[in-house]
């Protein structure tokens, strides 16, 4: 028996097999169409131009500012919008635009390397996973099952609290709890792709596991692996926000989106209104990245794959696929 | 053992093995329910502890201040059992942590169980009351929408669930506050009164939260449950009964919502963990005495034992939900509630032949 053709009992054996016939289609010039298509979109164009804005904010955010972020004028505290100050003053006098202008940079650093971590940490394993042996399998889905567990903004909390509080640890335990997440995509988008016959074919001609992974496998679990950062980058940035707003991984006095928010709730009596603008950036922002998943999903590229391999777990009993396969869709893992 | 020498086999047994053999097919479920999750337990539990080692502070000199001699040092340090080795230490933790002694504070030597036991009511009530309106709120619209298939009310279900993905927990929360409580100041904005001391005050206060809490696990419901139910409307079964005359309120709610729970409940269990995410930023917003204050007071001391502690109650509680949603799960499950009234030698059969696979796996 080949060791490409891994494990059976992981297969859920009532479930029918997906099978790879989606996906033997998608040759890098068909790729390249599918992708223009998902191009010609509106939705793909408007969310496109939502995060190139997004990104120059977070690049030159600090530069482009009318005002200096950090700049206290005790003066002028809490006033509404104005000609001064387009979006008004915090309770320290500071000017709210430049400090979201500013703060883009930092809230969208975070969510970037917190899926950055989550996605190293969780495609390899995945595939590491079909092909290492059942023990290497079965220790990784147990694990994958224990950071399933954890909620993301506790899990940050006791990481900070332990190792000291800074973006970067907030992150790096954000992305330990991202990385599972990738793993179970990574390893049911593979699965079927173990079974196809082209890989076993390649397989008995002699190639190696590095040859298959890299030539039959990576490019055709790409676009999901896609799907998932950008929709990972969305949570992240949400649990970003949810951080910063709890005074995790900030810094002050330097802003971020979740920090401008937590110090409005402070003052909502006087200014009702104002966690409004911080609020809306952020969703418009994870609506943009969920836009953009939507369309690279439907653009076609995407494996269909059934999840029953995603098995295990605290939330399904494994041999049970029926109740569960219906209608469980793969990219609501995340 | 294969499905078709079960089944010749079943059926020539007598009814009382039959019994006995459905009675070991459901030990052995209980057995695989259980035991993933023990498995999850220990590895999740193990990684808290070992974060807390890892972490590198070294409590006794904390403690004791900058002035302290080694030899004071290694005293505290004997005394909080850190020159004992690792996984010695692990197991000591987790043995007094499942008899319910999570060690005390560091600084303020107040057992962790007190000091959570107090500040976890406060999330459990009000996520339990979050759950609900979760169940009412997402449940009712799941249907209405899944019942108007293509109507105005579907496509704002569709519409106001893709949206509430994308705002944070805590936009939903400021935006009751400004509403209930700014603007038409019927609600306190924060504050807490327990739920045995005043329940009337409690809900005063827990509405907020919990409607707060409730929007992402509203939203998921509804959202598979519409799925689920459109799929199972088109079923055979469905217009059977119809043609039987059975009126259309028992149909959906005896036939139908049975078969389409199970997806349903399953993403409930997934949405408990950000629930208990969402209760850590709820308690910043609306000032609750909770877990995730004492766990960010802790954080703010490199408090380790009351870090672990609460880190490892949110994973008992998570897991032990998990539990209780399989359960369900089996409940709702017709399959299983067919093998417990009439045991047909198929059901049966099939329940004995998917046991040994999932017997490897588990």
């Amino acid at each position: 028996m080949s060791t490409l053709t891994s494990t059976p009992e992981t297969r859920s054996p009532g479930s029918p097999g997906s099978g790879p016939g989606r996906s033997g289609r998608a040759t890098p010039a068909r790729r390249a169409g599918i992708l223009r298509r998902a191009l010609r979109l509106r939705s793909t164009q408007i969310a496109l131009g939502i995060l190139g804005v997004i990104a120059i904010l977070a690049l030159f955010g600090g530069a482009l500012a009318p005002d200096n972020p950090l700049a206290q004028n005790t003066g002028a505290v809490l006033q509404g919008p104005g000609g001064a100050h387009w979006l008004g003053t915090d309770y320290l006098g500071r000017d709210v635009l430049s400090r979201l202008m500013a703060g883009t940079g930092r809230s969208v650093v975070g969510a970037l390397e917190a899926v950055a971590v989550g996605l190293v940490a969780g495609v390899a394993p995945g595939l590491a996973s079909l092909w290492l042996g059942r023990t290497f399998e079965w220790i990784a889905l147990r694990i994958v099952d224990a950071f399933m567990t954890l909620p993301y903004v506790v899990f940050a909390v006791a990481v900070t609290g332990i190792f000291g509080n800074s973006l970067n640890t907030a992150m790096l335990a954000v992305g330990a709890l991202i990385a599972p997440r990738y793993f179970r995509i990574a390893r049911a988008a593979a699965l079927g792709l173990t079974r196809a016959q082209y890989v076993e074919a390649a397989e008995l001609f002699g190639a190696s596991r590095r040859r298959i992974l890299r030539t039959h496998v990576w490019g055709k679990i790409l676009p999901t692996i896609a799907v998932t950062t950008a929709q990972a980058l969305a949570t992240a940035l949400l649990i970003v926000s949810s951080l910063a707003f709890l005074g995790l991984g900030v810094e002050p006095p330097l802003p971020t989106w979740g920090e401008l928010l937590s110090s409005d709730l402070d003052y909502l009596a006087q200014q009702p209104w104002a966690p409004l603008v911080p609020g809306l950036l952020i969703m418009i922002t994870a609506g943009a990245l969920n836009a953009l998943a939507d369309a690279i999903r439907d653009s076609g590229a995407v494996l269909q794959f059934d999840d029953t391999a995603l098995d295990t777990a605290p939330d399904a009993a494994p041999d049970d696929p029926e109740p569960l396969a219906a209608d469980r869709s793969a990219y609501g893992v995340l | 053992m294969s499905g078709q020498a079960a089944e010749t086999q079943a059926q020539r047994e007598s009814a009382g093995t039959q019994g006995l053999e459905r009675t070991l097919a459901y030990a052995r479920a209980a057995v695989r329910i259980v035991s993933v999750p023990v498995t999850v337990f220990l590895i999740a539990t193990f990684a808290t502890y070992a974060l807390g080692a890892l972490g590198g502070a070294n409590p006794a000199a904390e403690v004791l201040g900058q002035d302290a001699t080694p030899a004071a040092i290694a005293r505290l340090d004997h005394q909080f059992g850190l020159d004992r080795p690792f996984l010695v230490q692990y197991f000591t933790w987790l043995g007094h942590a499942l008899t319910g002694n999570l060690g005390k504070s560091y600084f303020t030597s107040i057992p962790v169980s007190t000091s959570v036991g107090q500040a976890l009511p406060v999330d459990a009530s009000i996520a339990v009351l979050a759950l609900c309106f979760a169940v009412l709120i997402g449940g009712g619209a799941g249907i209405a929408a899944a019942l108007r298939q293509g109507s105005r009310l579907d496509r704002a279900v569709t519409l106001i669930c893709s949206g509430v993905a994308t705002v944070p927990p805590f936009i939903v929360g400021i935006a009751l506050i400004v509403v209930f409580a700014v603007f038409l100041k019927v609600l306190p904005s924060g504050g807490y009164v327990g739920l045995t001391a005043d329940p009337g005050q409690w809900l005063r206060f827990a509405l907020l939260p919990g409607l707060a809490l409730s929007a992402e696990g509203a939203a998921a419901i509804a959202r598979q449950l519409r799925t689920s139910l459109v799929g199972a409307l088109r079923e055979n079964y469905v217009l059977g009964a119809a043609a039987r005359g059975l009126p259309a309120r028992r149909v959906l709610f005896r036939h139908v919502l049975r078969n389409a729970a199970g997806p349903a409940l399953t993403v409930l269990g997934l949405e408990i963990p950000n629930l208990i995410g969402g209760a850590v930023v709820a308690e910043k917003i609306f000032a609750l005495p909770g877990v995730a204050q004492l766990a960010l007071q802790a954080g703010t001391e490199h408090d380790i034992p009351v870090i672990q502690g609460t880190l490892l109650v949110t994973i008992g509680v998570v897991l032990i939900s998990n539990i209780a949603v399989n359960l369900a799960l089996v409940a709702v499950n017709p399959q299983g509630r067919r093998g417990t009234r009439t045991v047909r030698p198929q059901a049966a059969a099939r329940g004995a032949a998917a046991q040994p696979t999932a017997g490897a796996v588990a």
